[in-house]
């Protein structure tokens, strides 16, 4: 069973997604802000980090992500950034891939479920389990 | 200005040898760096390479005219003040030269004080420009982040509800799922108020902000608003399990405005039942001292950590821990408390010792009886 660490302060969010993943068979652990998220990483080795930006700071989830790039064991591992606030300002328009910065890709806030659901198989390589 | 270090630089066009000359000798007695050229060609290349902030030209001139040289002056940079020198028999052109964005004339000949006086307004003026646009940054600045940061508090609870609401679509039917629409209800709604009580912040702040906002003094009854106050936050005490005490004086009436007391009241003592704990108590006291009636509202509560305590009242501030990590606040509320109180004539502080409590006090102007003659 794959893990998936979500790092976000809004407990609410967190638990929907936590839920939804965790019936479609995923194994989810929850961390709600950047230091704890580091420390779960590296203690669970998830398969799969969502990532939120603005926790305690402003860009806090960015610079997690950075810090987890330079942590041994945690270089590939895929990071999904979620925000609700940059995909409507023009001015931090954020392209998908996203290559200008460490994460795989990002995604805004409300989450399409079920699309979400679909990356994340994809980033992983698993298949929907049938039933 | 004046000071050698940052001292102004001004531009001298005219084609007459004696007027730069006298021009020069008289401002760079006041303190100003002064560069002269004899016509608009050289005149503009010396204004692009020096920048001044003054130029002062002469409207007839061979060659490139006085008004031509205005314009492209200002395309350089229209920031520039340009006082324009002319013969009497030009005053027409003078006058056409302000049209054309000068700033002043001086018509020939003049004595050096009127060149001086001249100047300096104009430098006056200039720095008044420069100023109003720096403030004007500073505000579309503060404004955009602000806008930025609302959206992001307003998008918060959306996001949550919508997600929650997503799921039970998708996945309504599943067991987990299923056993837990109960609990995910109740939180849409408790998301859902905390989102109205930050909007009605929002635009009480806004109100506070908006001029003649607390300008009316009523005589406010405090005893008359506490009891209110208490009243609704009775029900909320009880759950939390924190008595609310009160010890006015009688009379203790203040001049204010009667909306504004209550959402300054309201604020603080919501505040007190918030982050109080079980077994806890709020008390508001207060004493009538010299035209000043000082209000304390005190708790017995979490407290708050010292290094937060000068950001305490700033807009959107929250303190954010372990303590407070499970209550939610749009981080107004104080906001607003400071301004109405400011508004009003008064002063709000606090003192507070983390795990004891904390005590913000209020002092507003005393209800006197001229008042109500006078009103």
């Amino acid at each position: 069973m794959k893990t998936i660490l979500i790092v976000d302060d809004d407990a609410d969010f967190a638990e929907a997604l936590a839920s939804y993943l965790q019936a479609n068979g995923f194994k989810v652990i929850e961390a709600r802000d950047g230091t704890e998220g580091l420390r779960m990483a590296r203690i669970a080795r998830p398969d799969l980090i969502v990532m939120d930006v603005v926790m305690r700071e402003r860009t806090e989830g960015f610079f997690t992500v950075q810090e987890m790039r330079h942590t041994t064991g945690l270089e590939d591992v895929p990071i999904f950034v979620v925000s609700s606030l940059y995909s409507q300002h023009p001015e931090f328009n954020i392209a998908p891939d996203s290559s200008w910065l460490a994460h795989d890709a990002f995604f805004s806030k409300p989450l399409d479920m079920p699309a979400f659901l679909e990356q994340i198989r994809q980033r992983l390589g698993v298949a929907e389990v049938a039933g | 200005m004046s000071s050698p270090a940052e001292r102004e630089t001004i531009v001298v066009i005219d084609d007459d040898y004696a007027m730069r000359l006298s021009c020069r000798k008289i401002l760079e007695k006041s303190g100003f760096n002064v560069e002269t050229f004899e016509d608009g060609v050289q005149g503009l290349e010396g204004v692009a390479r020096l920048k001044p902030g003054l130029v002062v030209v002469d409207l007839k001139m061979p060659g490139m005219s006085g008004l031509e040289v205005i314009g492209r002056v200002h395309a350089i940079d229209p920031d520039i003040i340009l006082v324009v020198i002319t013969g009497y028999a030009t005053i027409d052109t003078a006058v056409e030269a302000m049209k054309t964005g000068a700033y002043d004339f001086l018509p020939k000949p003049f004595a050096p004080d009127e060149l001086r006086l001249i100047v300096n307004r104009g430098f006056e003026r200039r720095r008044l420009v420069l100023e109003g646009r720096q403030y004007e940054v500073e505000r579309a600045l503060l404004k955009r982040r602000f806008i930025t940061f609302v959206s992001h508090q307003l998008q918060t609870p959306l996001v949550a509800v919508h997600q929650y609401l997503d799921v039970l679509k998708h996945l309504g039917d599943h067991p987990d799922v299923a056993e837990k629409r109960e609990e995910w209800i109740h939180r849409c709604l408790q998301r859902i108020e905390a989102m109205q009580v930050m909007v009605k912040e929002w635009l009480e702040l806004s109100a506070v902000e908006s001029e003649g906002f607390a300008r009316s003094r009523d005589r406010v009854d405090l005893k008359v608003v506490i009891a209110d106050i208490f009243a609704a936050y009775q029900p909320h005490a009880e759950a939390a399990q924190v008595s609310l005490e009160s010890d006015l004086p009688d009379g203790c009436s203040v001049a204010g405005d009667r909306h504004c007391v209550a959402v300054l009241f309201d604020n603080l003592i919501a505040n007190a039942v918030k982050y109080n704990r079980p077994g806890g108590k709020v008390t508001v006291g207060a004493e009538i001292q010299s035209g000043e009636v000082r209000i304390s509202v005190a708790d017995t509560g979490i407290g708050i950590p010292e290094k937060y305590i000068p950001f305490l009242f700033d807009e959107f501030f929250r303190v954010r821990d372990e303590a407070t990590r499970n209550t939610s606040g749009s981080g107004l509320g104080l906001a607003i408390c400071r301004k109405v109180t400011a508004e009003m004539g008064g002063q709000i502080t606090v003192e507070s010792k983390v795990e004891e409590g904390s005590v913000f006090r209020v002092s507003l102007p005393a209800w006197r009886q001229k008042e109500s003659n006078a009103a």
